[in-house]
This record gives C-alpha cells, sequence and structure tokens, in this order.
C-alpha cells in the first residue's frame, strides 16, 4: 500500500517538515511536505538522504542489555559518562537525564562548541532584519536557514558573512565578507550592531567567543548541527571541546545514546575501558563500541524535537518495523535489572 | 473530442464534491468494477492547504477525496512511474500532471494501457504557506477557518464553515507577489486534453460537470459510469461550450503575457550564485526518470570542490538532457532551497523550442520529442 507520511527531519537543527513514502510498510523514499511552515516542502540533500540511514541498521539485539548492566554495576557511578545528545527527541533526553541522576553518572553535553543563549528569536526575525551577520557557510550547510537569509537581502538587509570559504554561495551573496577570527569579526563591526540587527553563527573559533555575542545588541541565532541540540540545552548546559575531552580521560565506561562522538570529537576512544552503544545505526561509534544495542529509529517513535528558533514540534512514528525498543524502554529495562 | 455534463448519482457525493461530484462517481464506478486496483487522488492531511497524494482502493474511502485543492501543488506523474509501474490504477490529474505522464509514456516508464486518466481542468495552484499568508493578510480571515477554495472568474475565493465566501481578484494577489505559483502563472495549458476525459466547471452548469472527453477509452468510461448508474448526463448547450472556451482562452492569453514579461529575465539570474549542488531539482524533475544513472552523478561531471557549480555544467547539462520535454510543472522551484526560480528558464527554452520544432511537451501528439525523432534531421 502506497503511503505518505508527515515527520520532522533529523539532520540538523532547523526544524524542517519531511514526507516519507512507504509502500507496503517499507520507506522508500522522501516527498516535498509543502505545507511545513519551517521549510515549504524543500529540503537539502542531507534532509533527503536522512531516510537512508536505515539501510545501515545495527545488527545486534537487545540479549547484550546484561552485559551492559553487569558493566555498570562492576564501574564506579562517576566514572560513568553519559553523551547527552541532540539527535535524541526531547522525551527520550528526559528519560536519559532521569537516568544520569538516578544514578549519579556524569554527562557529557557537547554542542559544536556552541551553548544555549537566553534569546528568543523567531526565523521572522532573519527576513525583517536590517543587518544579518553569518558566521559560516550557512547557505550550503543550514540551507533552510540560508534561504531566510536571501529573503533578508531581497528585503533590504545588509549581508555581512564571515567565513574561510570565499567563493561559497553564503560568500556570494553577502555585502561584505572577511576572513577573520570570530572575535575580530565582531570588533569591526561593533558599530553596525542594533536591535533590528541579527547574529547567526553554525561555528566558532572558541568557547569563549560566545560571550563576545552577549556583549551586542543583536538578536543571536546558533544553529547547531543536531535536531534536538535546543531541546537538550534545556536540560543540560553545553561544555567546551576541552571540558569534553576532560571529561572523557576521567571515563571508564562510556553510554552513548544515539550519538557519533567518535566522528566529532578529537579523541582516542579505545583508551577508555568500555564504550557501550545505543544506536539504530552504524557509525564510526558504533563501530569501535565494545557493546551495541539496537535500538527505534526516529522513523520507528514518537516524540518531539526544539529548533533552532526554540520551536517545538511533535512527530510521530512513520512505521513499526523492528523490534528494537526505544530509549525510555531500554533505560527502563536496566533500571528493572540494576535493582 | 465530445462534450458532457455529467453529476453523480449518489447524494453523498454529490454534496461532498465540485460541481456535480461526477469525478468521484467516476472513480467509484471504476473501484466497485474492480478495472482498477486503486485511485490515486489527492487528500486533504492536516487541513486543506495539505494535499497529500493517496491511494484509494475502497470506494467507501473516495468521499474524503472530493473538492478541490488549490493550494497542493503537487506532481502525480513520477510517483506513477515509480510506485504504479505494475498496478492498475485511475488517476486525477491537472495538466501539468497528464504532461508529465505523456512524456514518461514516451520514454516507456507508463503503461497507458494501465491507467486512467481523469483531468481536472486547472487555472494554476498556489503554494500552500503563501495561500495562508495571503488569507491572512488580503481577506482578514483566519486561514484556519477556511473550509474550502475554490478558483473562479479570475478570483481565489475562500469559503468558511458557516457558508460565507469571500474572493480576492487574482490579478490583485498577484502584484502584490501572491497569488498562483511562478509557473501556473506562464502556464498555457488549461485543459488537460491528453487525459482520457477533462473535467470542471468551465461552462458548467449549476450543479454539473462539464466533461471534454479526449478519446475512445474516455467515452467507453463516461458510457459504462452512465449505464451502471453512477453518473447521469446531458448535452451541454452550445453556450456552454463557448462559455467554457472563453475562460479557456482568456486564460491563456493571461499566460502569454506573463511569459512576455518575465522570459527576459531568465539568462540575467544572478540566483545560480546560491546553487548548493544539492539536486533536488532534479531528483524531483518528472521528466529526469533516470537521475539514479545521471550524468551529473559521473566523475568527468562531478564538481563537489566547486559550490556553486558552474551554471552551465550542472543547469547546463540538465537543459541539453529534458529541456525540450519541460512541462512547465514548477516542481523544481518549489523544492529548491536556495529559491532559485529553475523553471523559468527550462521554460523558456521548452517554447523556443516549440517555436522551432512545434513540439509542446506532453501535449503534441508526436510520438518523440523532436530531437529523438528522425524530424530532427531537418530542423
Amino acid at each position: 500500500m502506497f503511503e505518505i507520511k508527515h515527520t520532522l527531519c533529523p539532520s540538523c537543527s532547523v526544524g524542517c517538515g519531511i514526507n516519507v513514502i512507504l509502500d507496503d510498510g517499507v520507506v522508500v523514499g522522501t516527498f516535498p511536505y509543502k505545507r511545513h511552515p519551517v521549510n515549504e516542502g524543500k529540503n537539502c540533500l542531507n534532509g533527503r538522504n536522512s531516510i537512508k540511514s536505515i539501510d545501515e541498521c545495527v545488527e545486534s539485539d537487545a540479549s547484550v542489555l546484561k552485559d551492559v548492566v553487569k558493566k555498570l554495576e562492576s564501574c564506579e557511578n562517576d566514572k560513568v559518562t553519559v553523551v547527552f545528545s541532540g539527535n535524541n527527541s526531547n522525551e527520550d533526553l528526559d528519560s536519559i537525564k532521569s537516568f544520569c541522576e538516578s544514578k549519579g553518572y556524569q554527562i557529557l553535553s557537547y554542542a559544536d562548541n556552541l551553548r544555549k543563549f537566553d534569546t528568543s528569536v523567531s526565523y521572522d526575525d532573519i527576513e525583517n532584519a536590517s543587518n544579518v551577520f553569518v558566521i559560516g557557510n550557512i547557505l550550503y550547510e543550514n540551507p533552510l536557514i540560508g534561504r531566510r537569509i536571501v529573503h533578508a537581502k531581497e528585503n533590504g538587509a545588509k549581508i555581512y558573512v564571515n567565513d574561510d570559504l570565499e567563493n561559497s554561495p553564503t560568500a556570494n551573496i553577502a555585502d561584505e565578507f572577511s576572513s577573520k577570527s570570530v572575535k575580530e569579526f565582531l570588533e569591526i563591526n561593533d558599530a553596525n550592531f542594533d536591535d533590528e540587527s541579527i547574529i547567526l553563527f553554525n561555528k566558532v573559533d572558541s568557547f569563549e567567543d560566545l560571550d563576545l555575542f552577549e556583549s551586542t545588541n543583536s538578536k543571536i541565532l546558533p544553529v547547531y548541527s543536531k535536531s534536538n541540540t535546543k531541546g537538550a540545552l534545556k536540560l543540560v548546559e553545553a561544555i567546551s571541546k576541552e571540558n569534553a575531552v576532560e571529561l572523557l580521560n576521567d571515563t571508564e565506561v562510556l553510554l552513548v545514546f544515539n550519538d557519533d562522538i567518535v566522528n566529532y570529537i578529537d579523541f582516542d576512544f579505545k583508551s577508555i575501558s568500555t564504550v557501550i552503544s545505543f544506536s539504530p545505526y552504524k557509525n564510526d561509534t558504533t563501530e569501535i563500541s565494545d557493546f551495541v544495542v539496537p535500538i527505534k529509529s526516529w522513523l520507528e517513535s514518537d516524540g518531539s524535537f526544539t529548533n533552532s528558533a526554540d520551536l517545538t514540534q511533535e512527530f510521530s512514528s512513520v512505521y513499526e518495523s523492528s523490534q528494537n525498543m526505544g530509549i525510555d524502554e531500554i533505560i527502563n529495562k536496566i533500571n528493572g535489572e540494576m535493582e | 473530442m465530445s462534450y458532457v455534463l455529467a453529476k453523480s448519482k449518489d447524494d453523498a457525493i454529490l454534496e461532498a464534491g465540485e460541481c456535480g461530484g461526477a469525478v468521484t462517481s467516476i472513480f467509484k464506478y471504476l473501484l466497485d468494477n474492480g478495472i482498477v486496483d486503486g485511485v490515486l487522488a489527492l487528500r486533504p492531511e492536516d487541513d486543506i492547504y495539505d494535499g497529500v497524494p493517496t491511494l484509494i482502493t475502497d470506494s467507501q474511502d473516495l468521499i474524503s477525496t472530493a473538492g478541490s485543492y488549490h493550494c497542493a501543488p503537487t506532481m502525480i506523474g513520477n510517483i506513477i512511474q515509480k510506485y504504479f509501474s505494475d498496478k492498475k490504477i485511475a488517476v486525477s490529474v491537472k495538466p501539468c500532471d497528464i504532461r508529465s505522464i505523456d512524456e514518461l509514456i514516451k520514454r516507456h516508464k507508463i503503461d497507458p494501457e494501465k491507467i486512467y486518466t481523469v483531468g481536472l481542468n486547472c487555472g494554476g495552484t498556489v503554494s500552500p504557506i503563501v495561500g495562508r499568508k495571503m488569507i491572512d493578510l488580503f481577506y482578514d480571515i483566519n486561514p484556519d477557518d477556511v473550509v474550502s477554495e475554490e478558483i473562479d472568474k479570475g478570483q481565489f475565493i475562500v469559503e468558511l464553515a458557516d457558508g460565507s465566501e469571500k474572493g480576492v481578484k487574482i490579478h490583485d494577489l498577484e502584484q502584490e507577489g501572491y497569488g498562483r505559483r511562478n509557473n501556473c502563472q506562464r502556464c498555457d495549458v488549461k485543459i488537460p486534453r491528453k487525459a482520457n476525459i477533462a473535467c470542471g466547471n468551465w461552462g458548467a452548469e449549476d450543479g454539473w460537470t462539464f466533461i471534454e472527453i479526449n478519446d475512445d477509452k474516455g467515452q467507453e468510461l463516461i458510457d459504462a459510469a452512465k449505464k451502471e448508474g453512477f453518473i447521469e448526463t446531458k448535452n451541454p448547450s452550445e453556450q456552454s461550450i463557448e462559455a467554457r472556451s472563453k475562460v479557456e482562452n482568456i486564460m491563456i492569453k493571461m499566460s502569454k503575457k506573463v511569459q512576455n514579461a518575465k522570459f527576459g529575465d531568465a539568462e540575467a539570474m544572478d540566483a545560480w550564485n546560491r546553487c548548493i549542488a544539492c539536486y533536488a531539482c532534479r531528483d524531483i524533475c518528472p521528466i529526469c526518470w533516470c537521475h539514479e544513472n545521471c550524468e551529473l552523478n559521473k566523475s568527468y561531471f562531478k564538481d563537489d570542490i566547486n559550490i556553486p557549480p558552474s551554471p552551465i555544467a550542472f543547469q547546463g547539462v540538465r537543459l541539453s538532457h529534458m529541456s525540450f520535454s519541460c512541462i512547465d510543472c514548477g516542481q523544481c522551484d518549489d523544492v529548491c532551497p536556495m529559491d532559485i526560480p529553475v523553471s523559468l528558464i527550462f521554460d523558456k527554452l521548452q517554447k523556443k523550442y516549440c517555436d522551432r520544432t512545434g513540439y509542446v511537451a506532453g501535449v503534441s501528439d508526436d510520438i518523440k520529442p523532436p530531437l529523438y525523432s528522425p524530424d530532427k534531421v531537418e530542423l
């Protein structure tokens, strides 16, 4: 039976809608979700490819949970670190946080070396800004926010771009382009910041740069790489890359819930005594893990993501295929075994 | 080709359907008699702005597809090609849908024997988010309160739950940057004459559907649906036929005007500088059916280090491969994350190609586009 179902794109924090095509219950493609207010049917390549991850499912069974429990019981609680990832829904993050707190485990919340900002900015604010300051190649990396910058330019905004790439799509729409440090970029534009301008960024040179943004009187919109980093940061504040590495150095058992930390933190993960991955898909982290527990993918789950603009959107499972458990179920099971 | 007025003999369908509910009843005839495995039609998912292609296999469910959805600019050709090649289906088609189906039939990607095509005359479609914004701005109505919409007599008309209606001239909406999608404003194929039948309210008496019967299969369909008691029919008056023709001609004239005004912008677009080479335009194109083996994926065209890609190396290849078959469905515009008006140049080239060859993509009766036919020698 041919079906088209709505869901959310999991590939970054913009919060785009995406339609999934099912043929006899099997995911076979995507279809533009034109009614979705964030992206109006437009999806980038990463978004459209997000369904391909189901071809790389973890081949394992949940029976390894008993071994996981043994490992956890044999380790000092403060030597257990849990990766608190924005790939998970708000509901799963609540479960993970409660689990960590009840056991006294360390939490590693890392957000691309960015952190939470207590400002509320909508995507319409980008389109209506007088000046838009962009750090990073946002048109290419987060196109459905990049599109709002294009609209801002069409509406008369002046676009300032700071990035390494001089010929990128983002650089091409800049009225002024520079390749300076973030600190210098903010300093030279100090006179142009006002409450009608907005600063968008998906990277910084260092965690300390983040304080500089708050000293401007512009609106601030960090664009995170994961679909629910904003939701994660509402629960646990992010740490810098240096602090993340320090925490990993002090870890004996690393629990990774639905994340590929090996892919973005430069660290010798083999130095950690035991790495346990809970993941629907194979990735670099599952490759080096001692135990891999399969979990439901976002396509099989209900939940909500909070996007970069602080909009929380619910999604429903589009199919029920695997016998895998959700994170909440797995945590309940571990708790039950450990009692 | 002949004309008939038709209406449903089912009271529930008559109530739910547009102008007589003939389309829904014809689908019901096909399903109830086991002539097709399913009916592919639009059904509102979250609201009337969210039309989603749905396969109906039980005629009881057809009622959920009744009505028109101008704020659901979908494309059905590539869905049939990808997912229904082994099934017998009936499908409702806008002119651009049937044009894509026709081009895919020419490419042996759809078997015409397996499908019944029920055309819907089309004055254009509106993007759902644009539609909601314009209802909020120009109608002073909460878009959530709208229960149905239609395009009639040059107006986009919305209806509320209490039965009241409000219309605004499409021309006025489009002057302000709202209204129909850009490709629809340019489109000069308003009646889907390559479908077995073409249905609509233009020229129709109240409560009746005006049907143009385009081929033998369409005639048999109407005759059988009538014989089996699903629809009743009568002949339209000369006045009706004339009125319908007048609507069509006015709309085509308006489209030509927009073409003349817009085609000049096609070459000078600096919007190509925004291209992120995401291939969304290619992947959604119903004519680009072979994208899994696309030349653009070959190493000699791969240009990953240059983003944006050279327009010649990227769109140039696509233009040379299929612009002569562009059906101006505008899906490439709709899905481009960078809002590049891709269809403008493809449509312009198709029209130029038509000027030289007479070939209108998805409309002309030629077996193949002339580039692929022996006729090309003479060009």
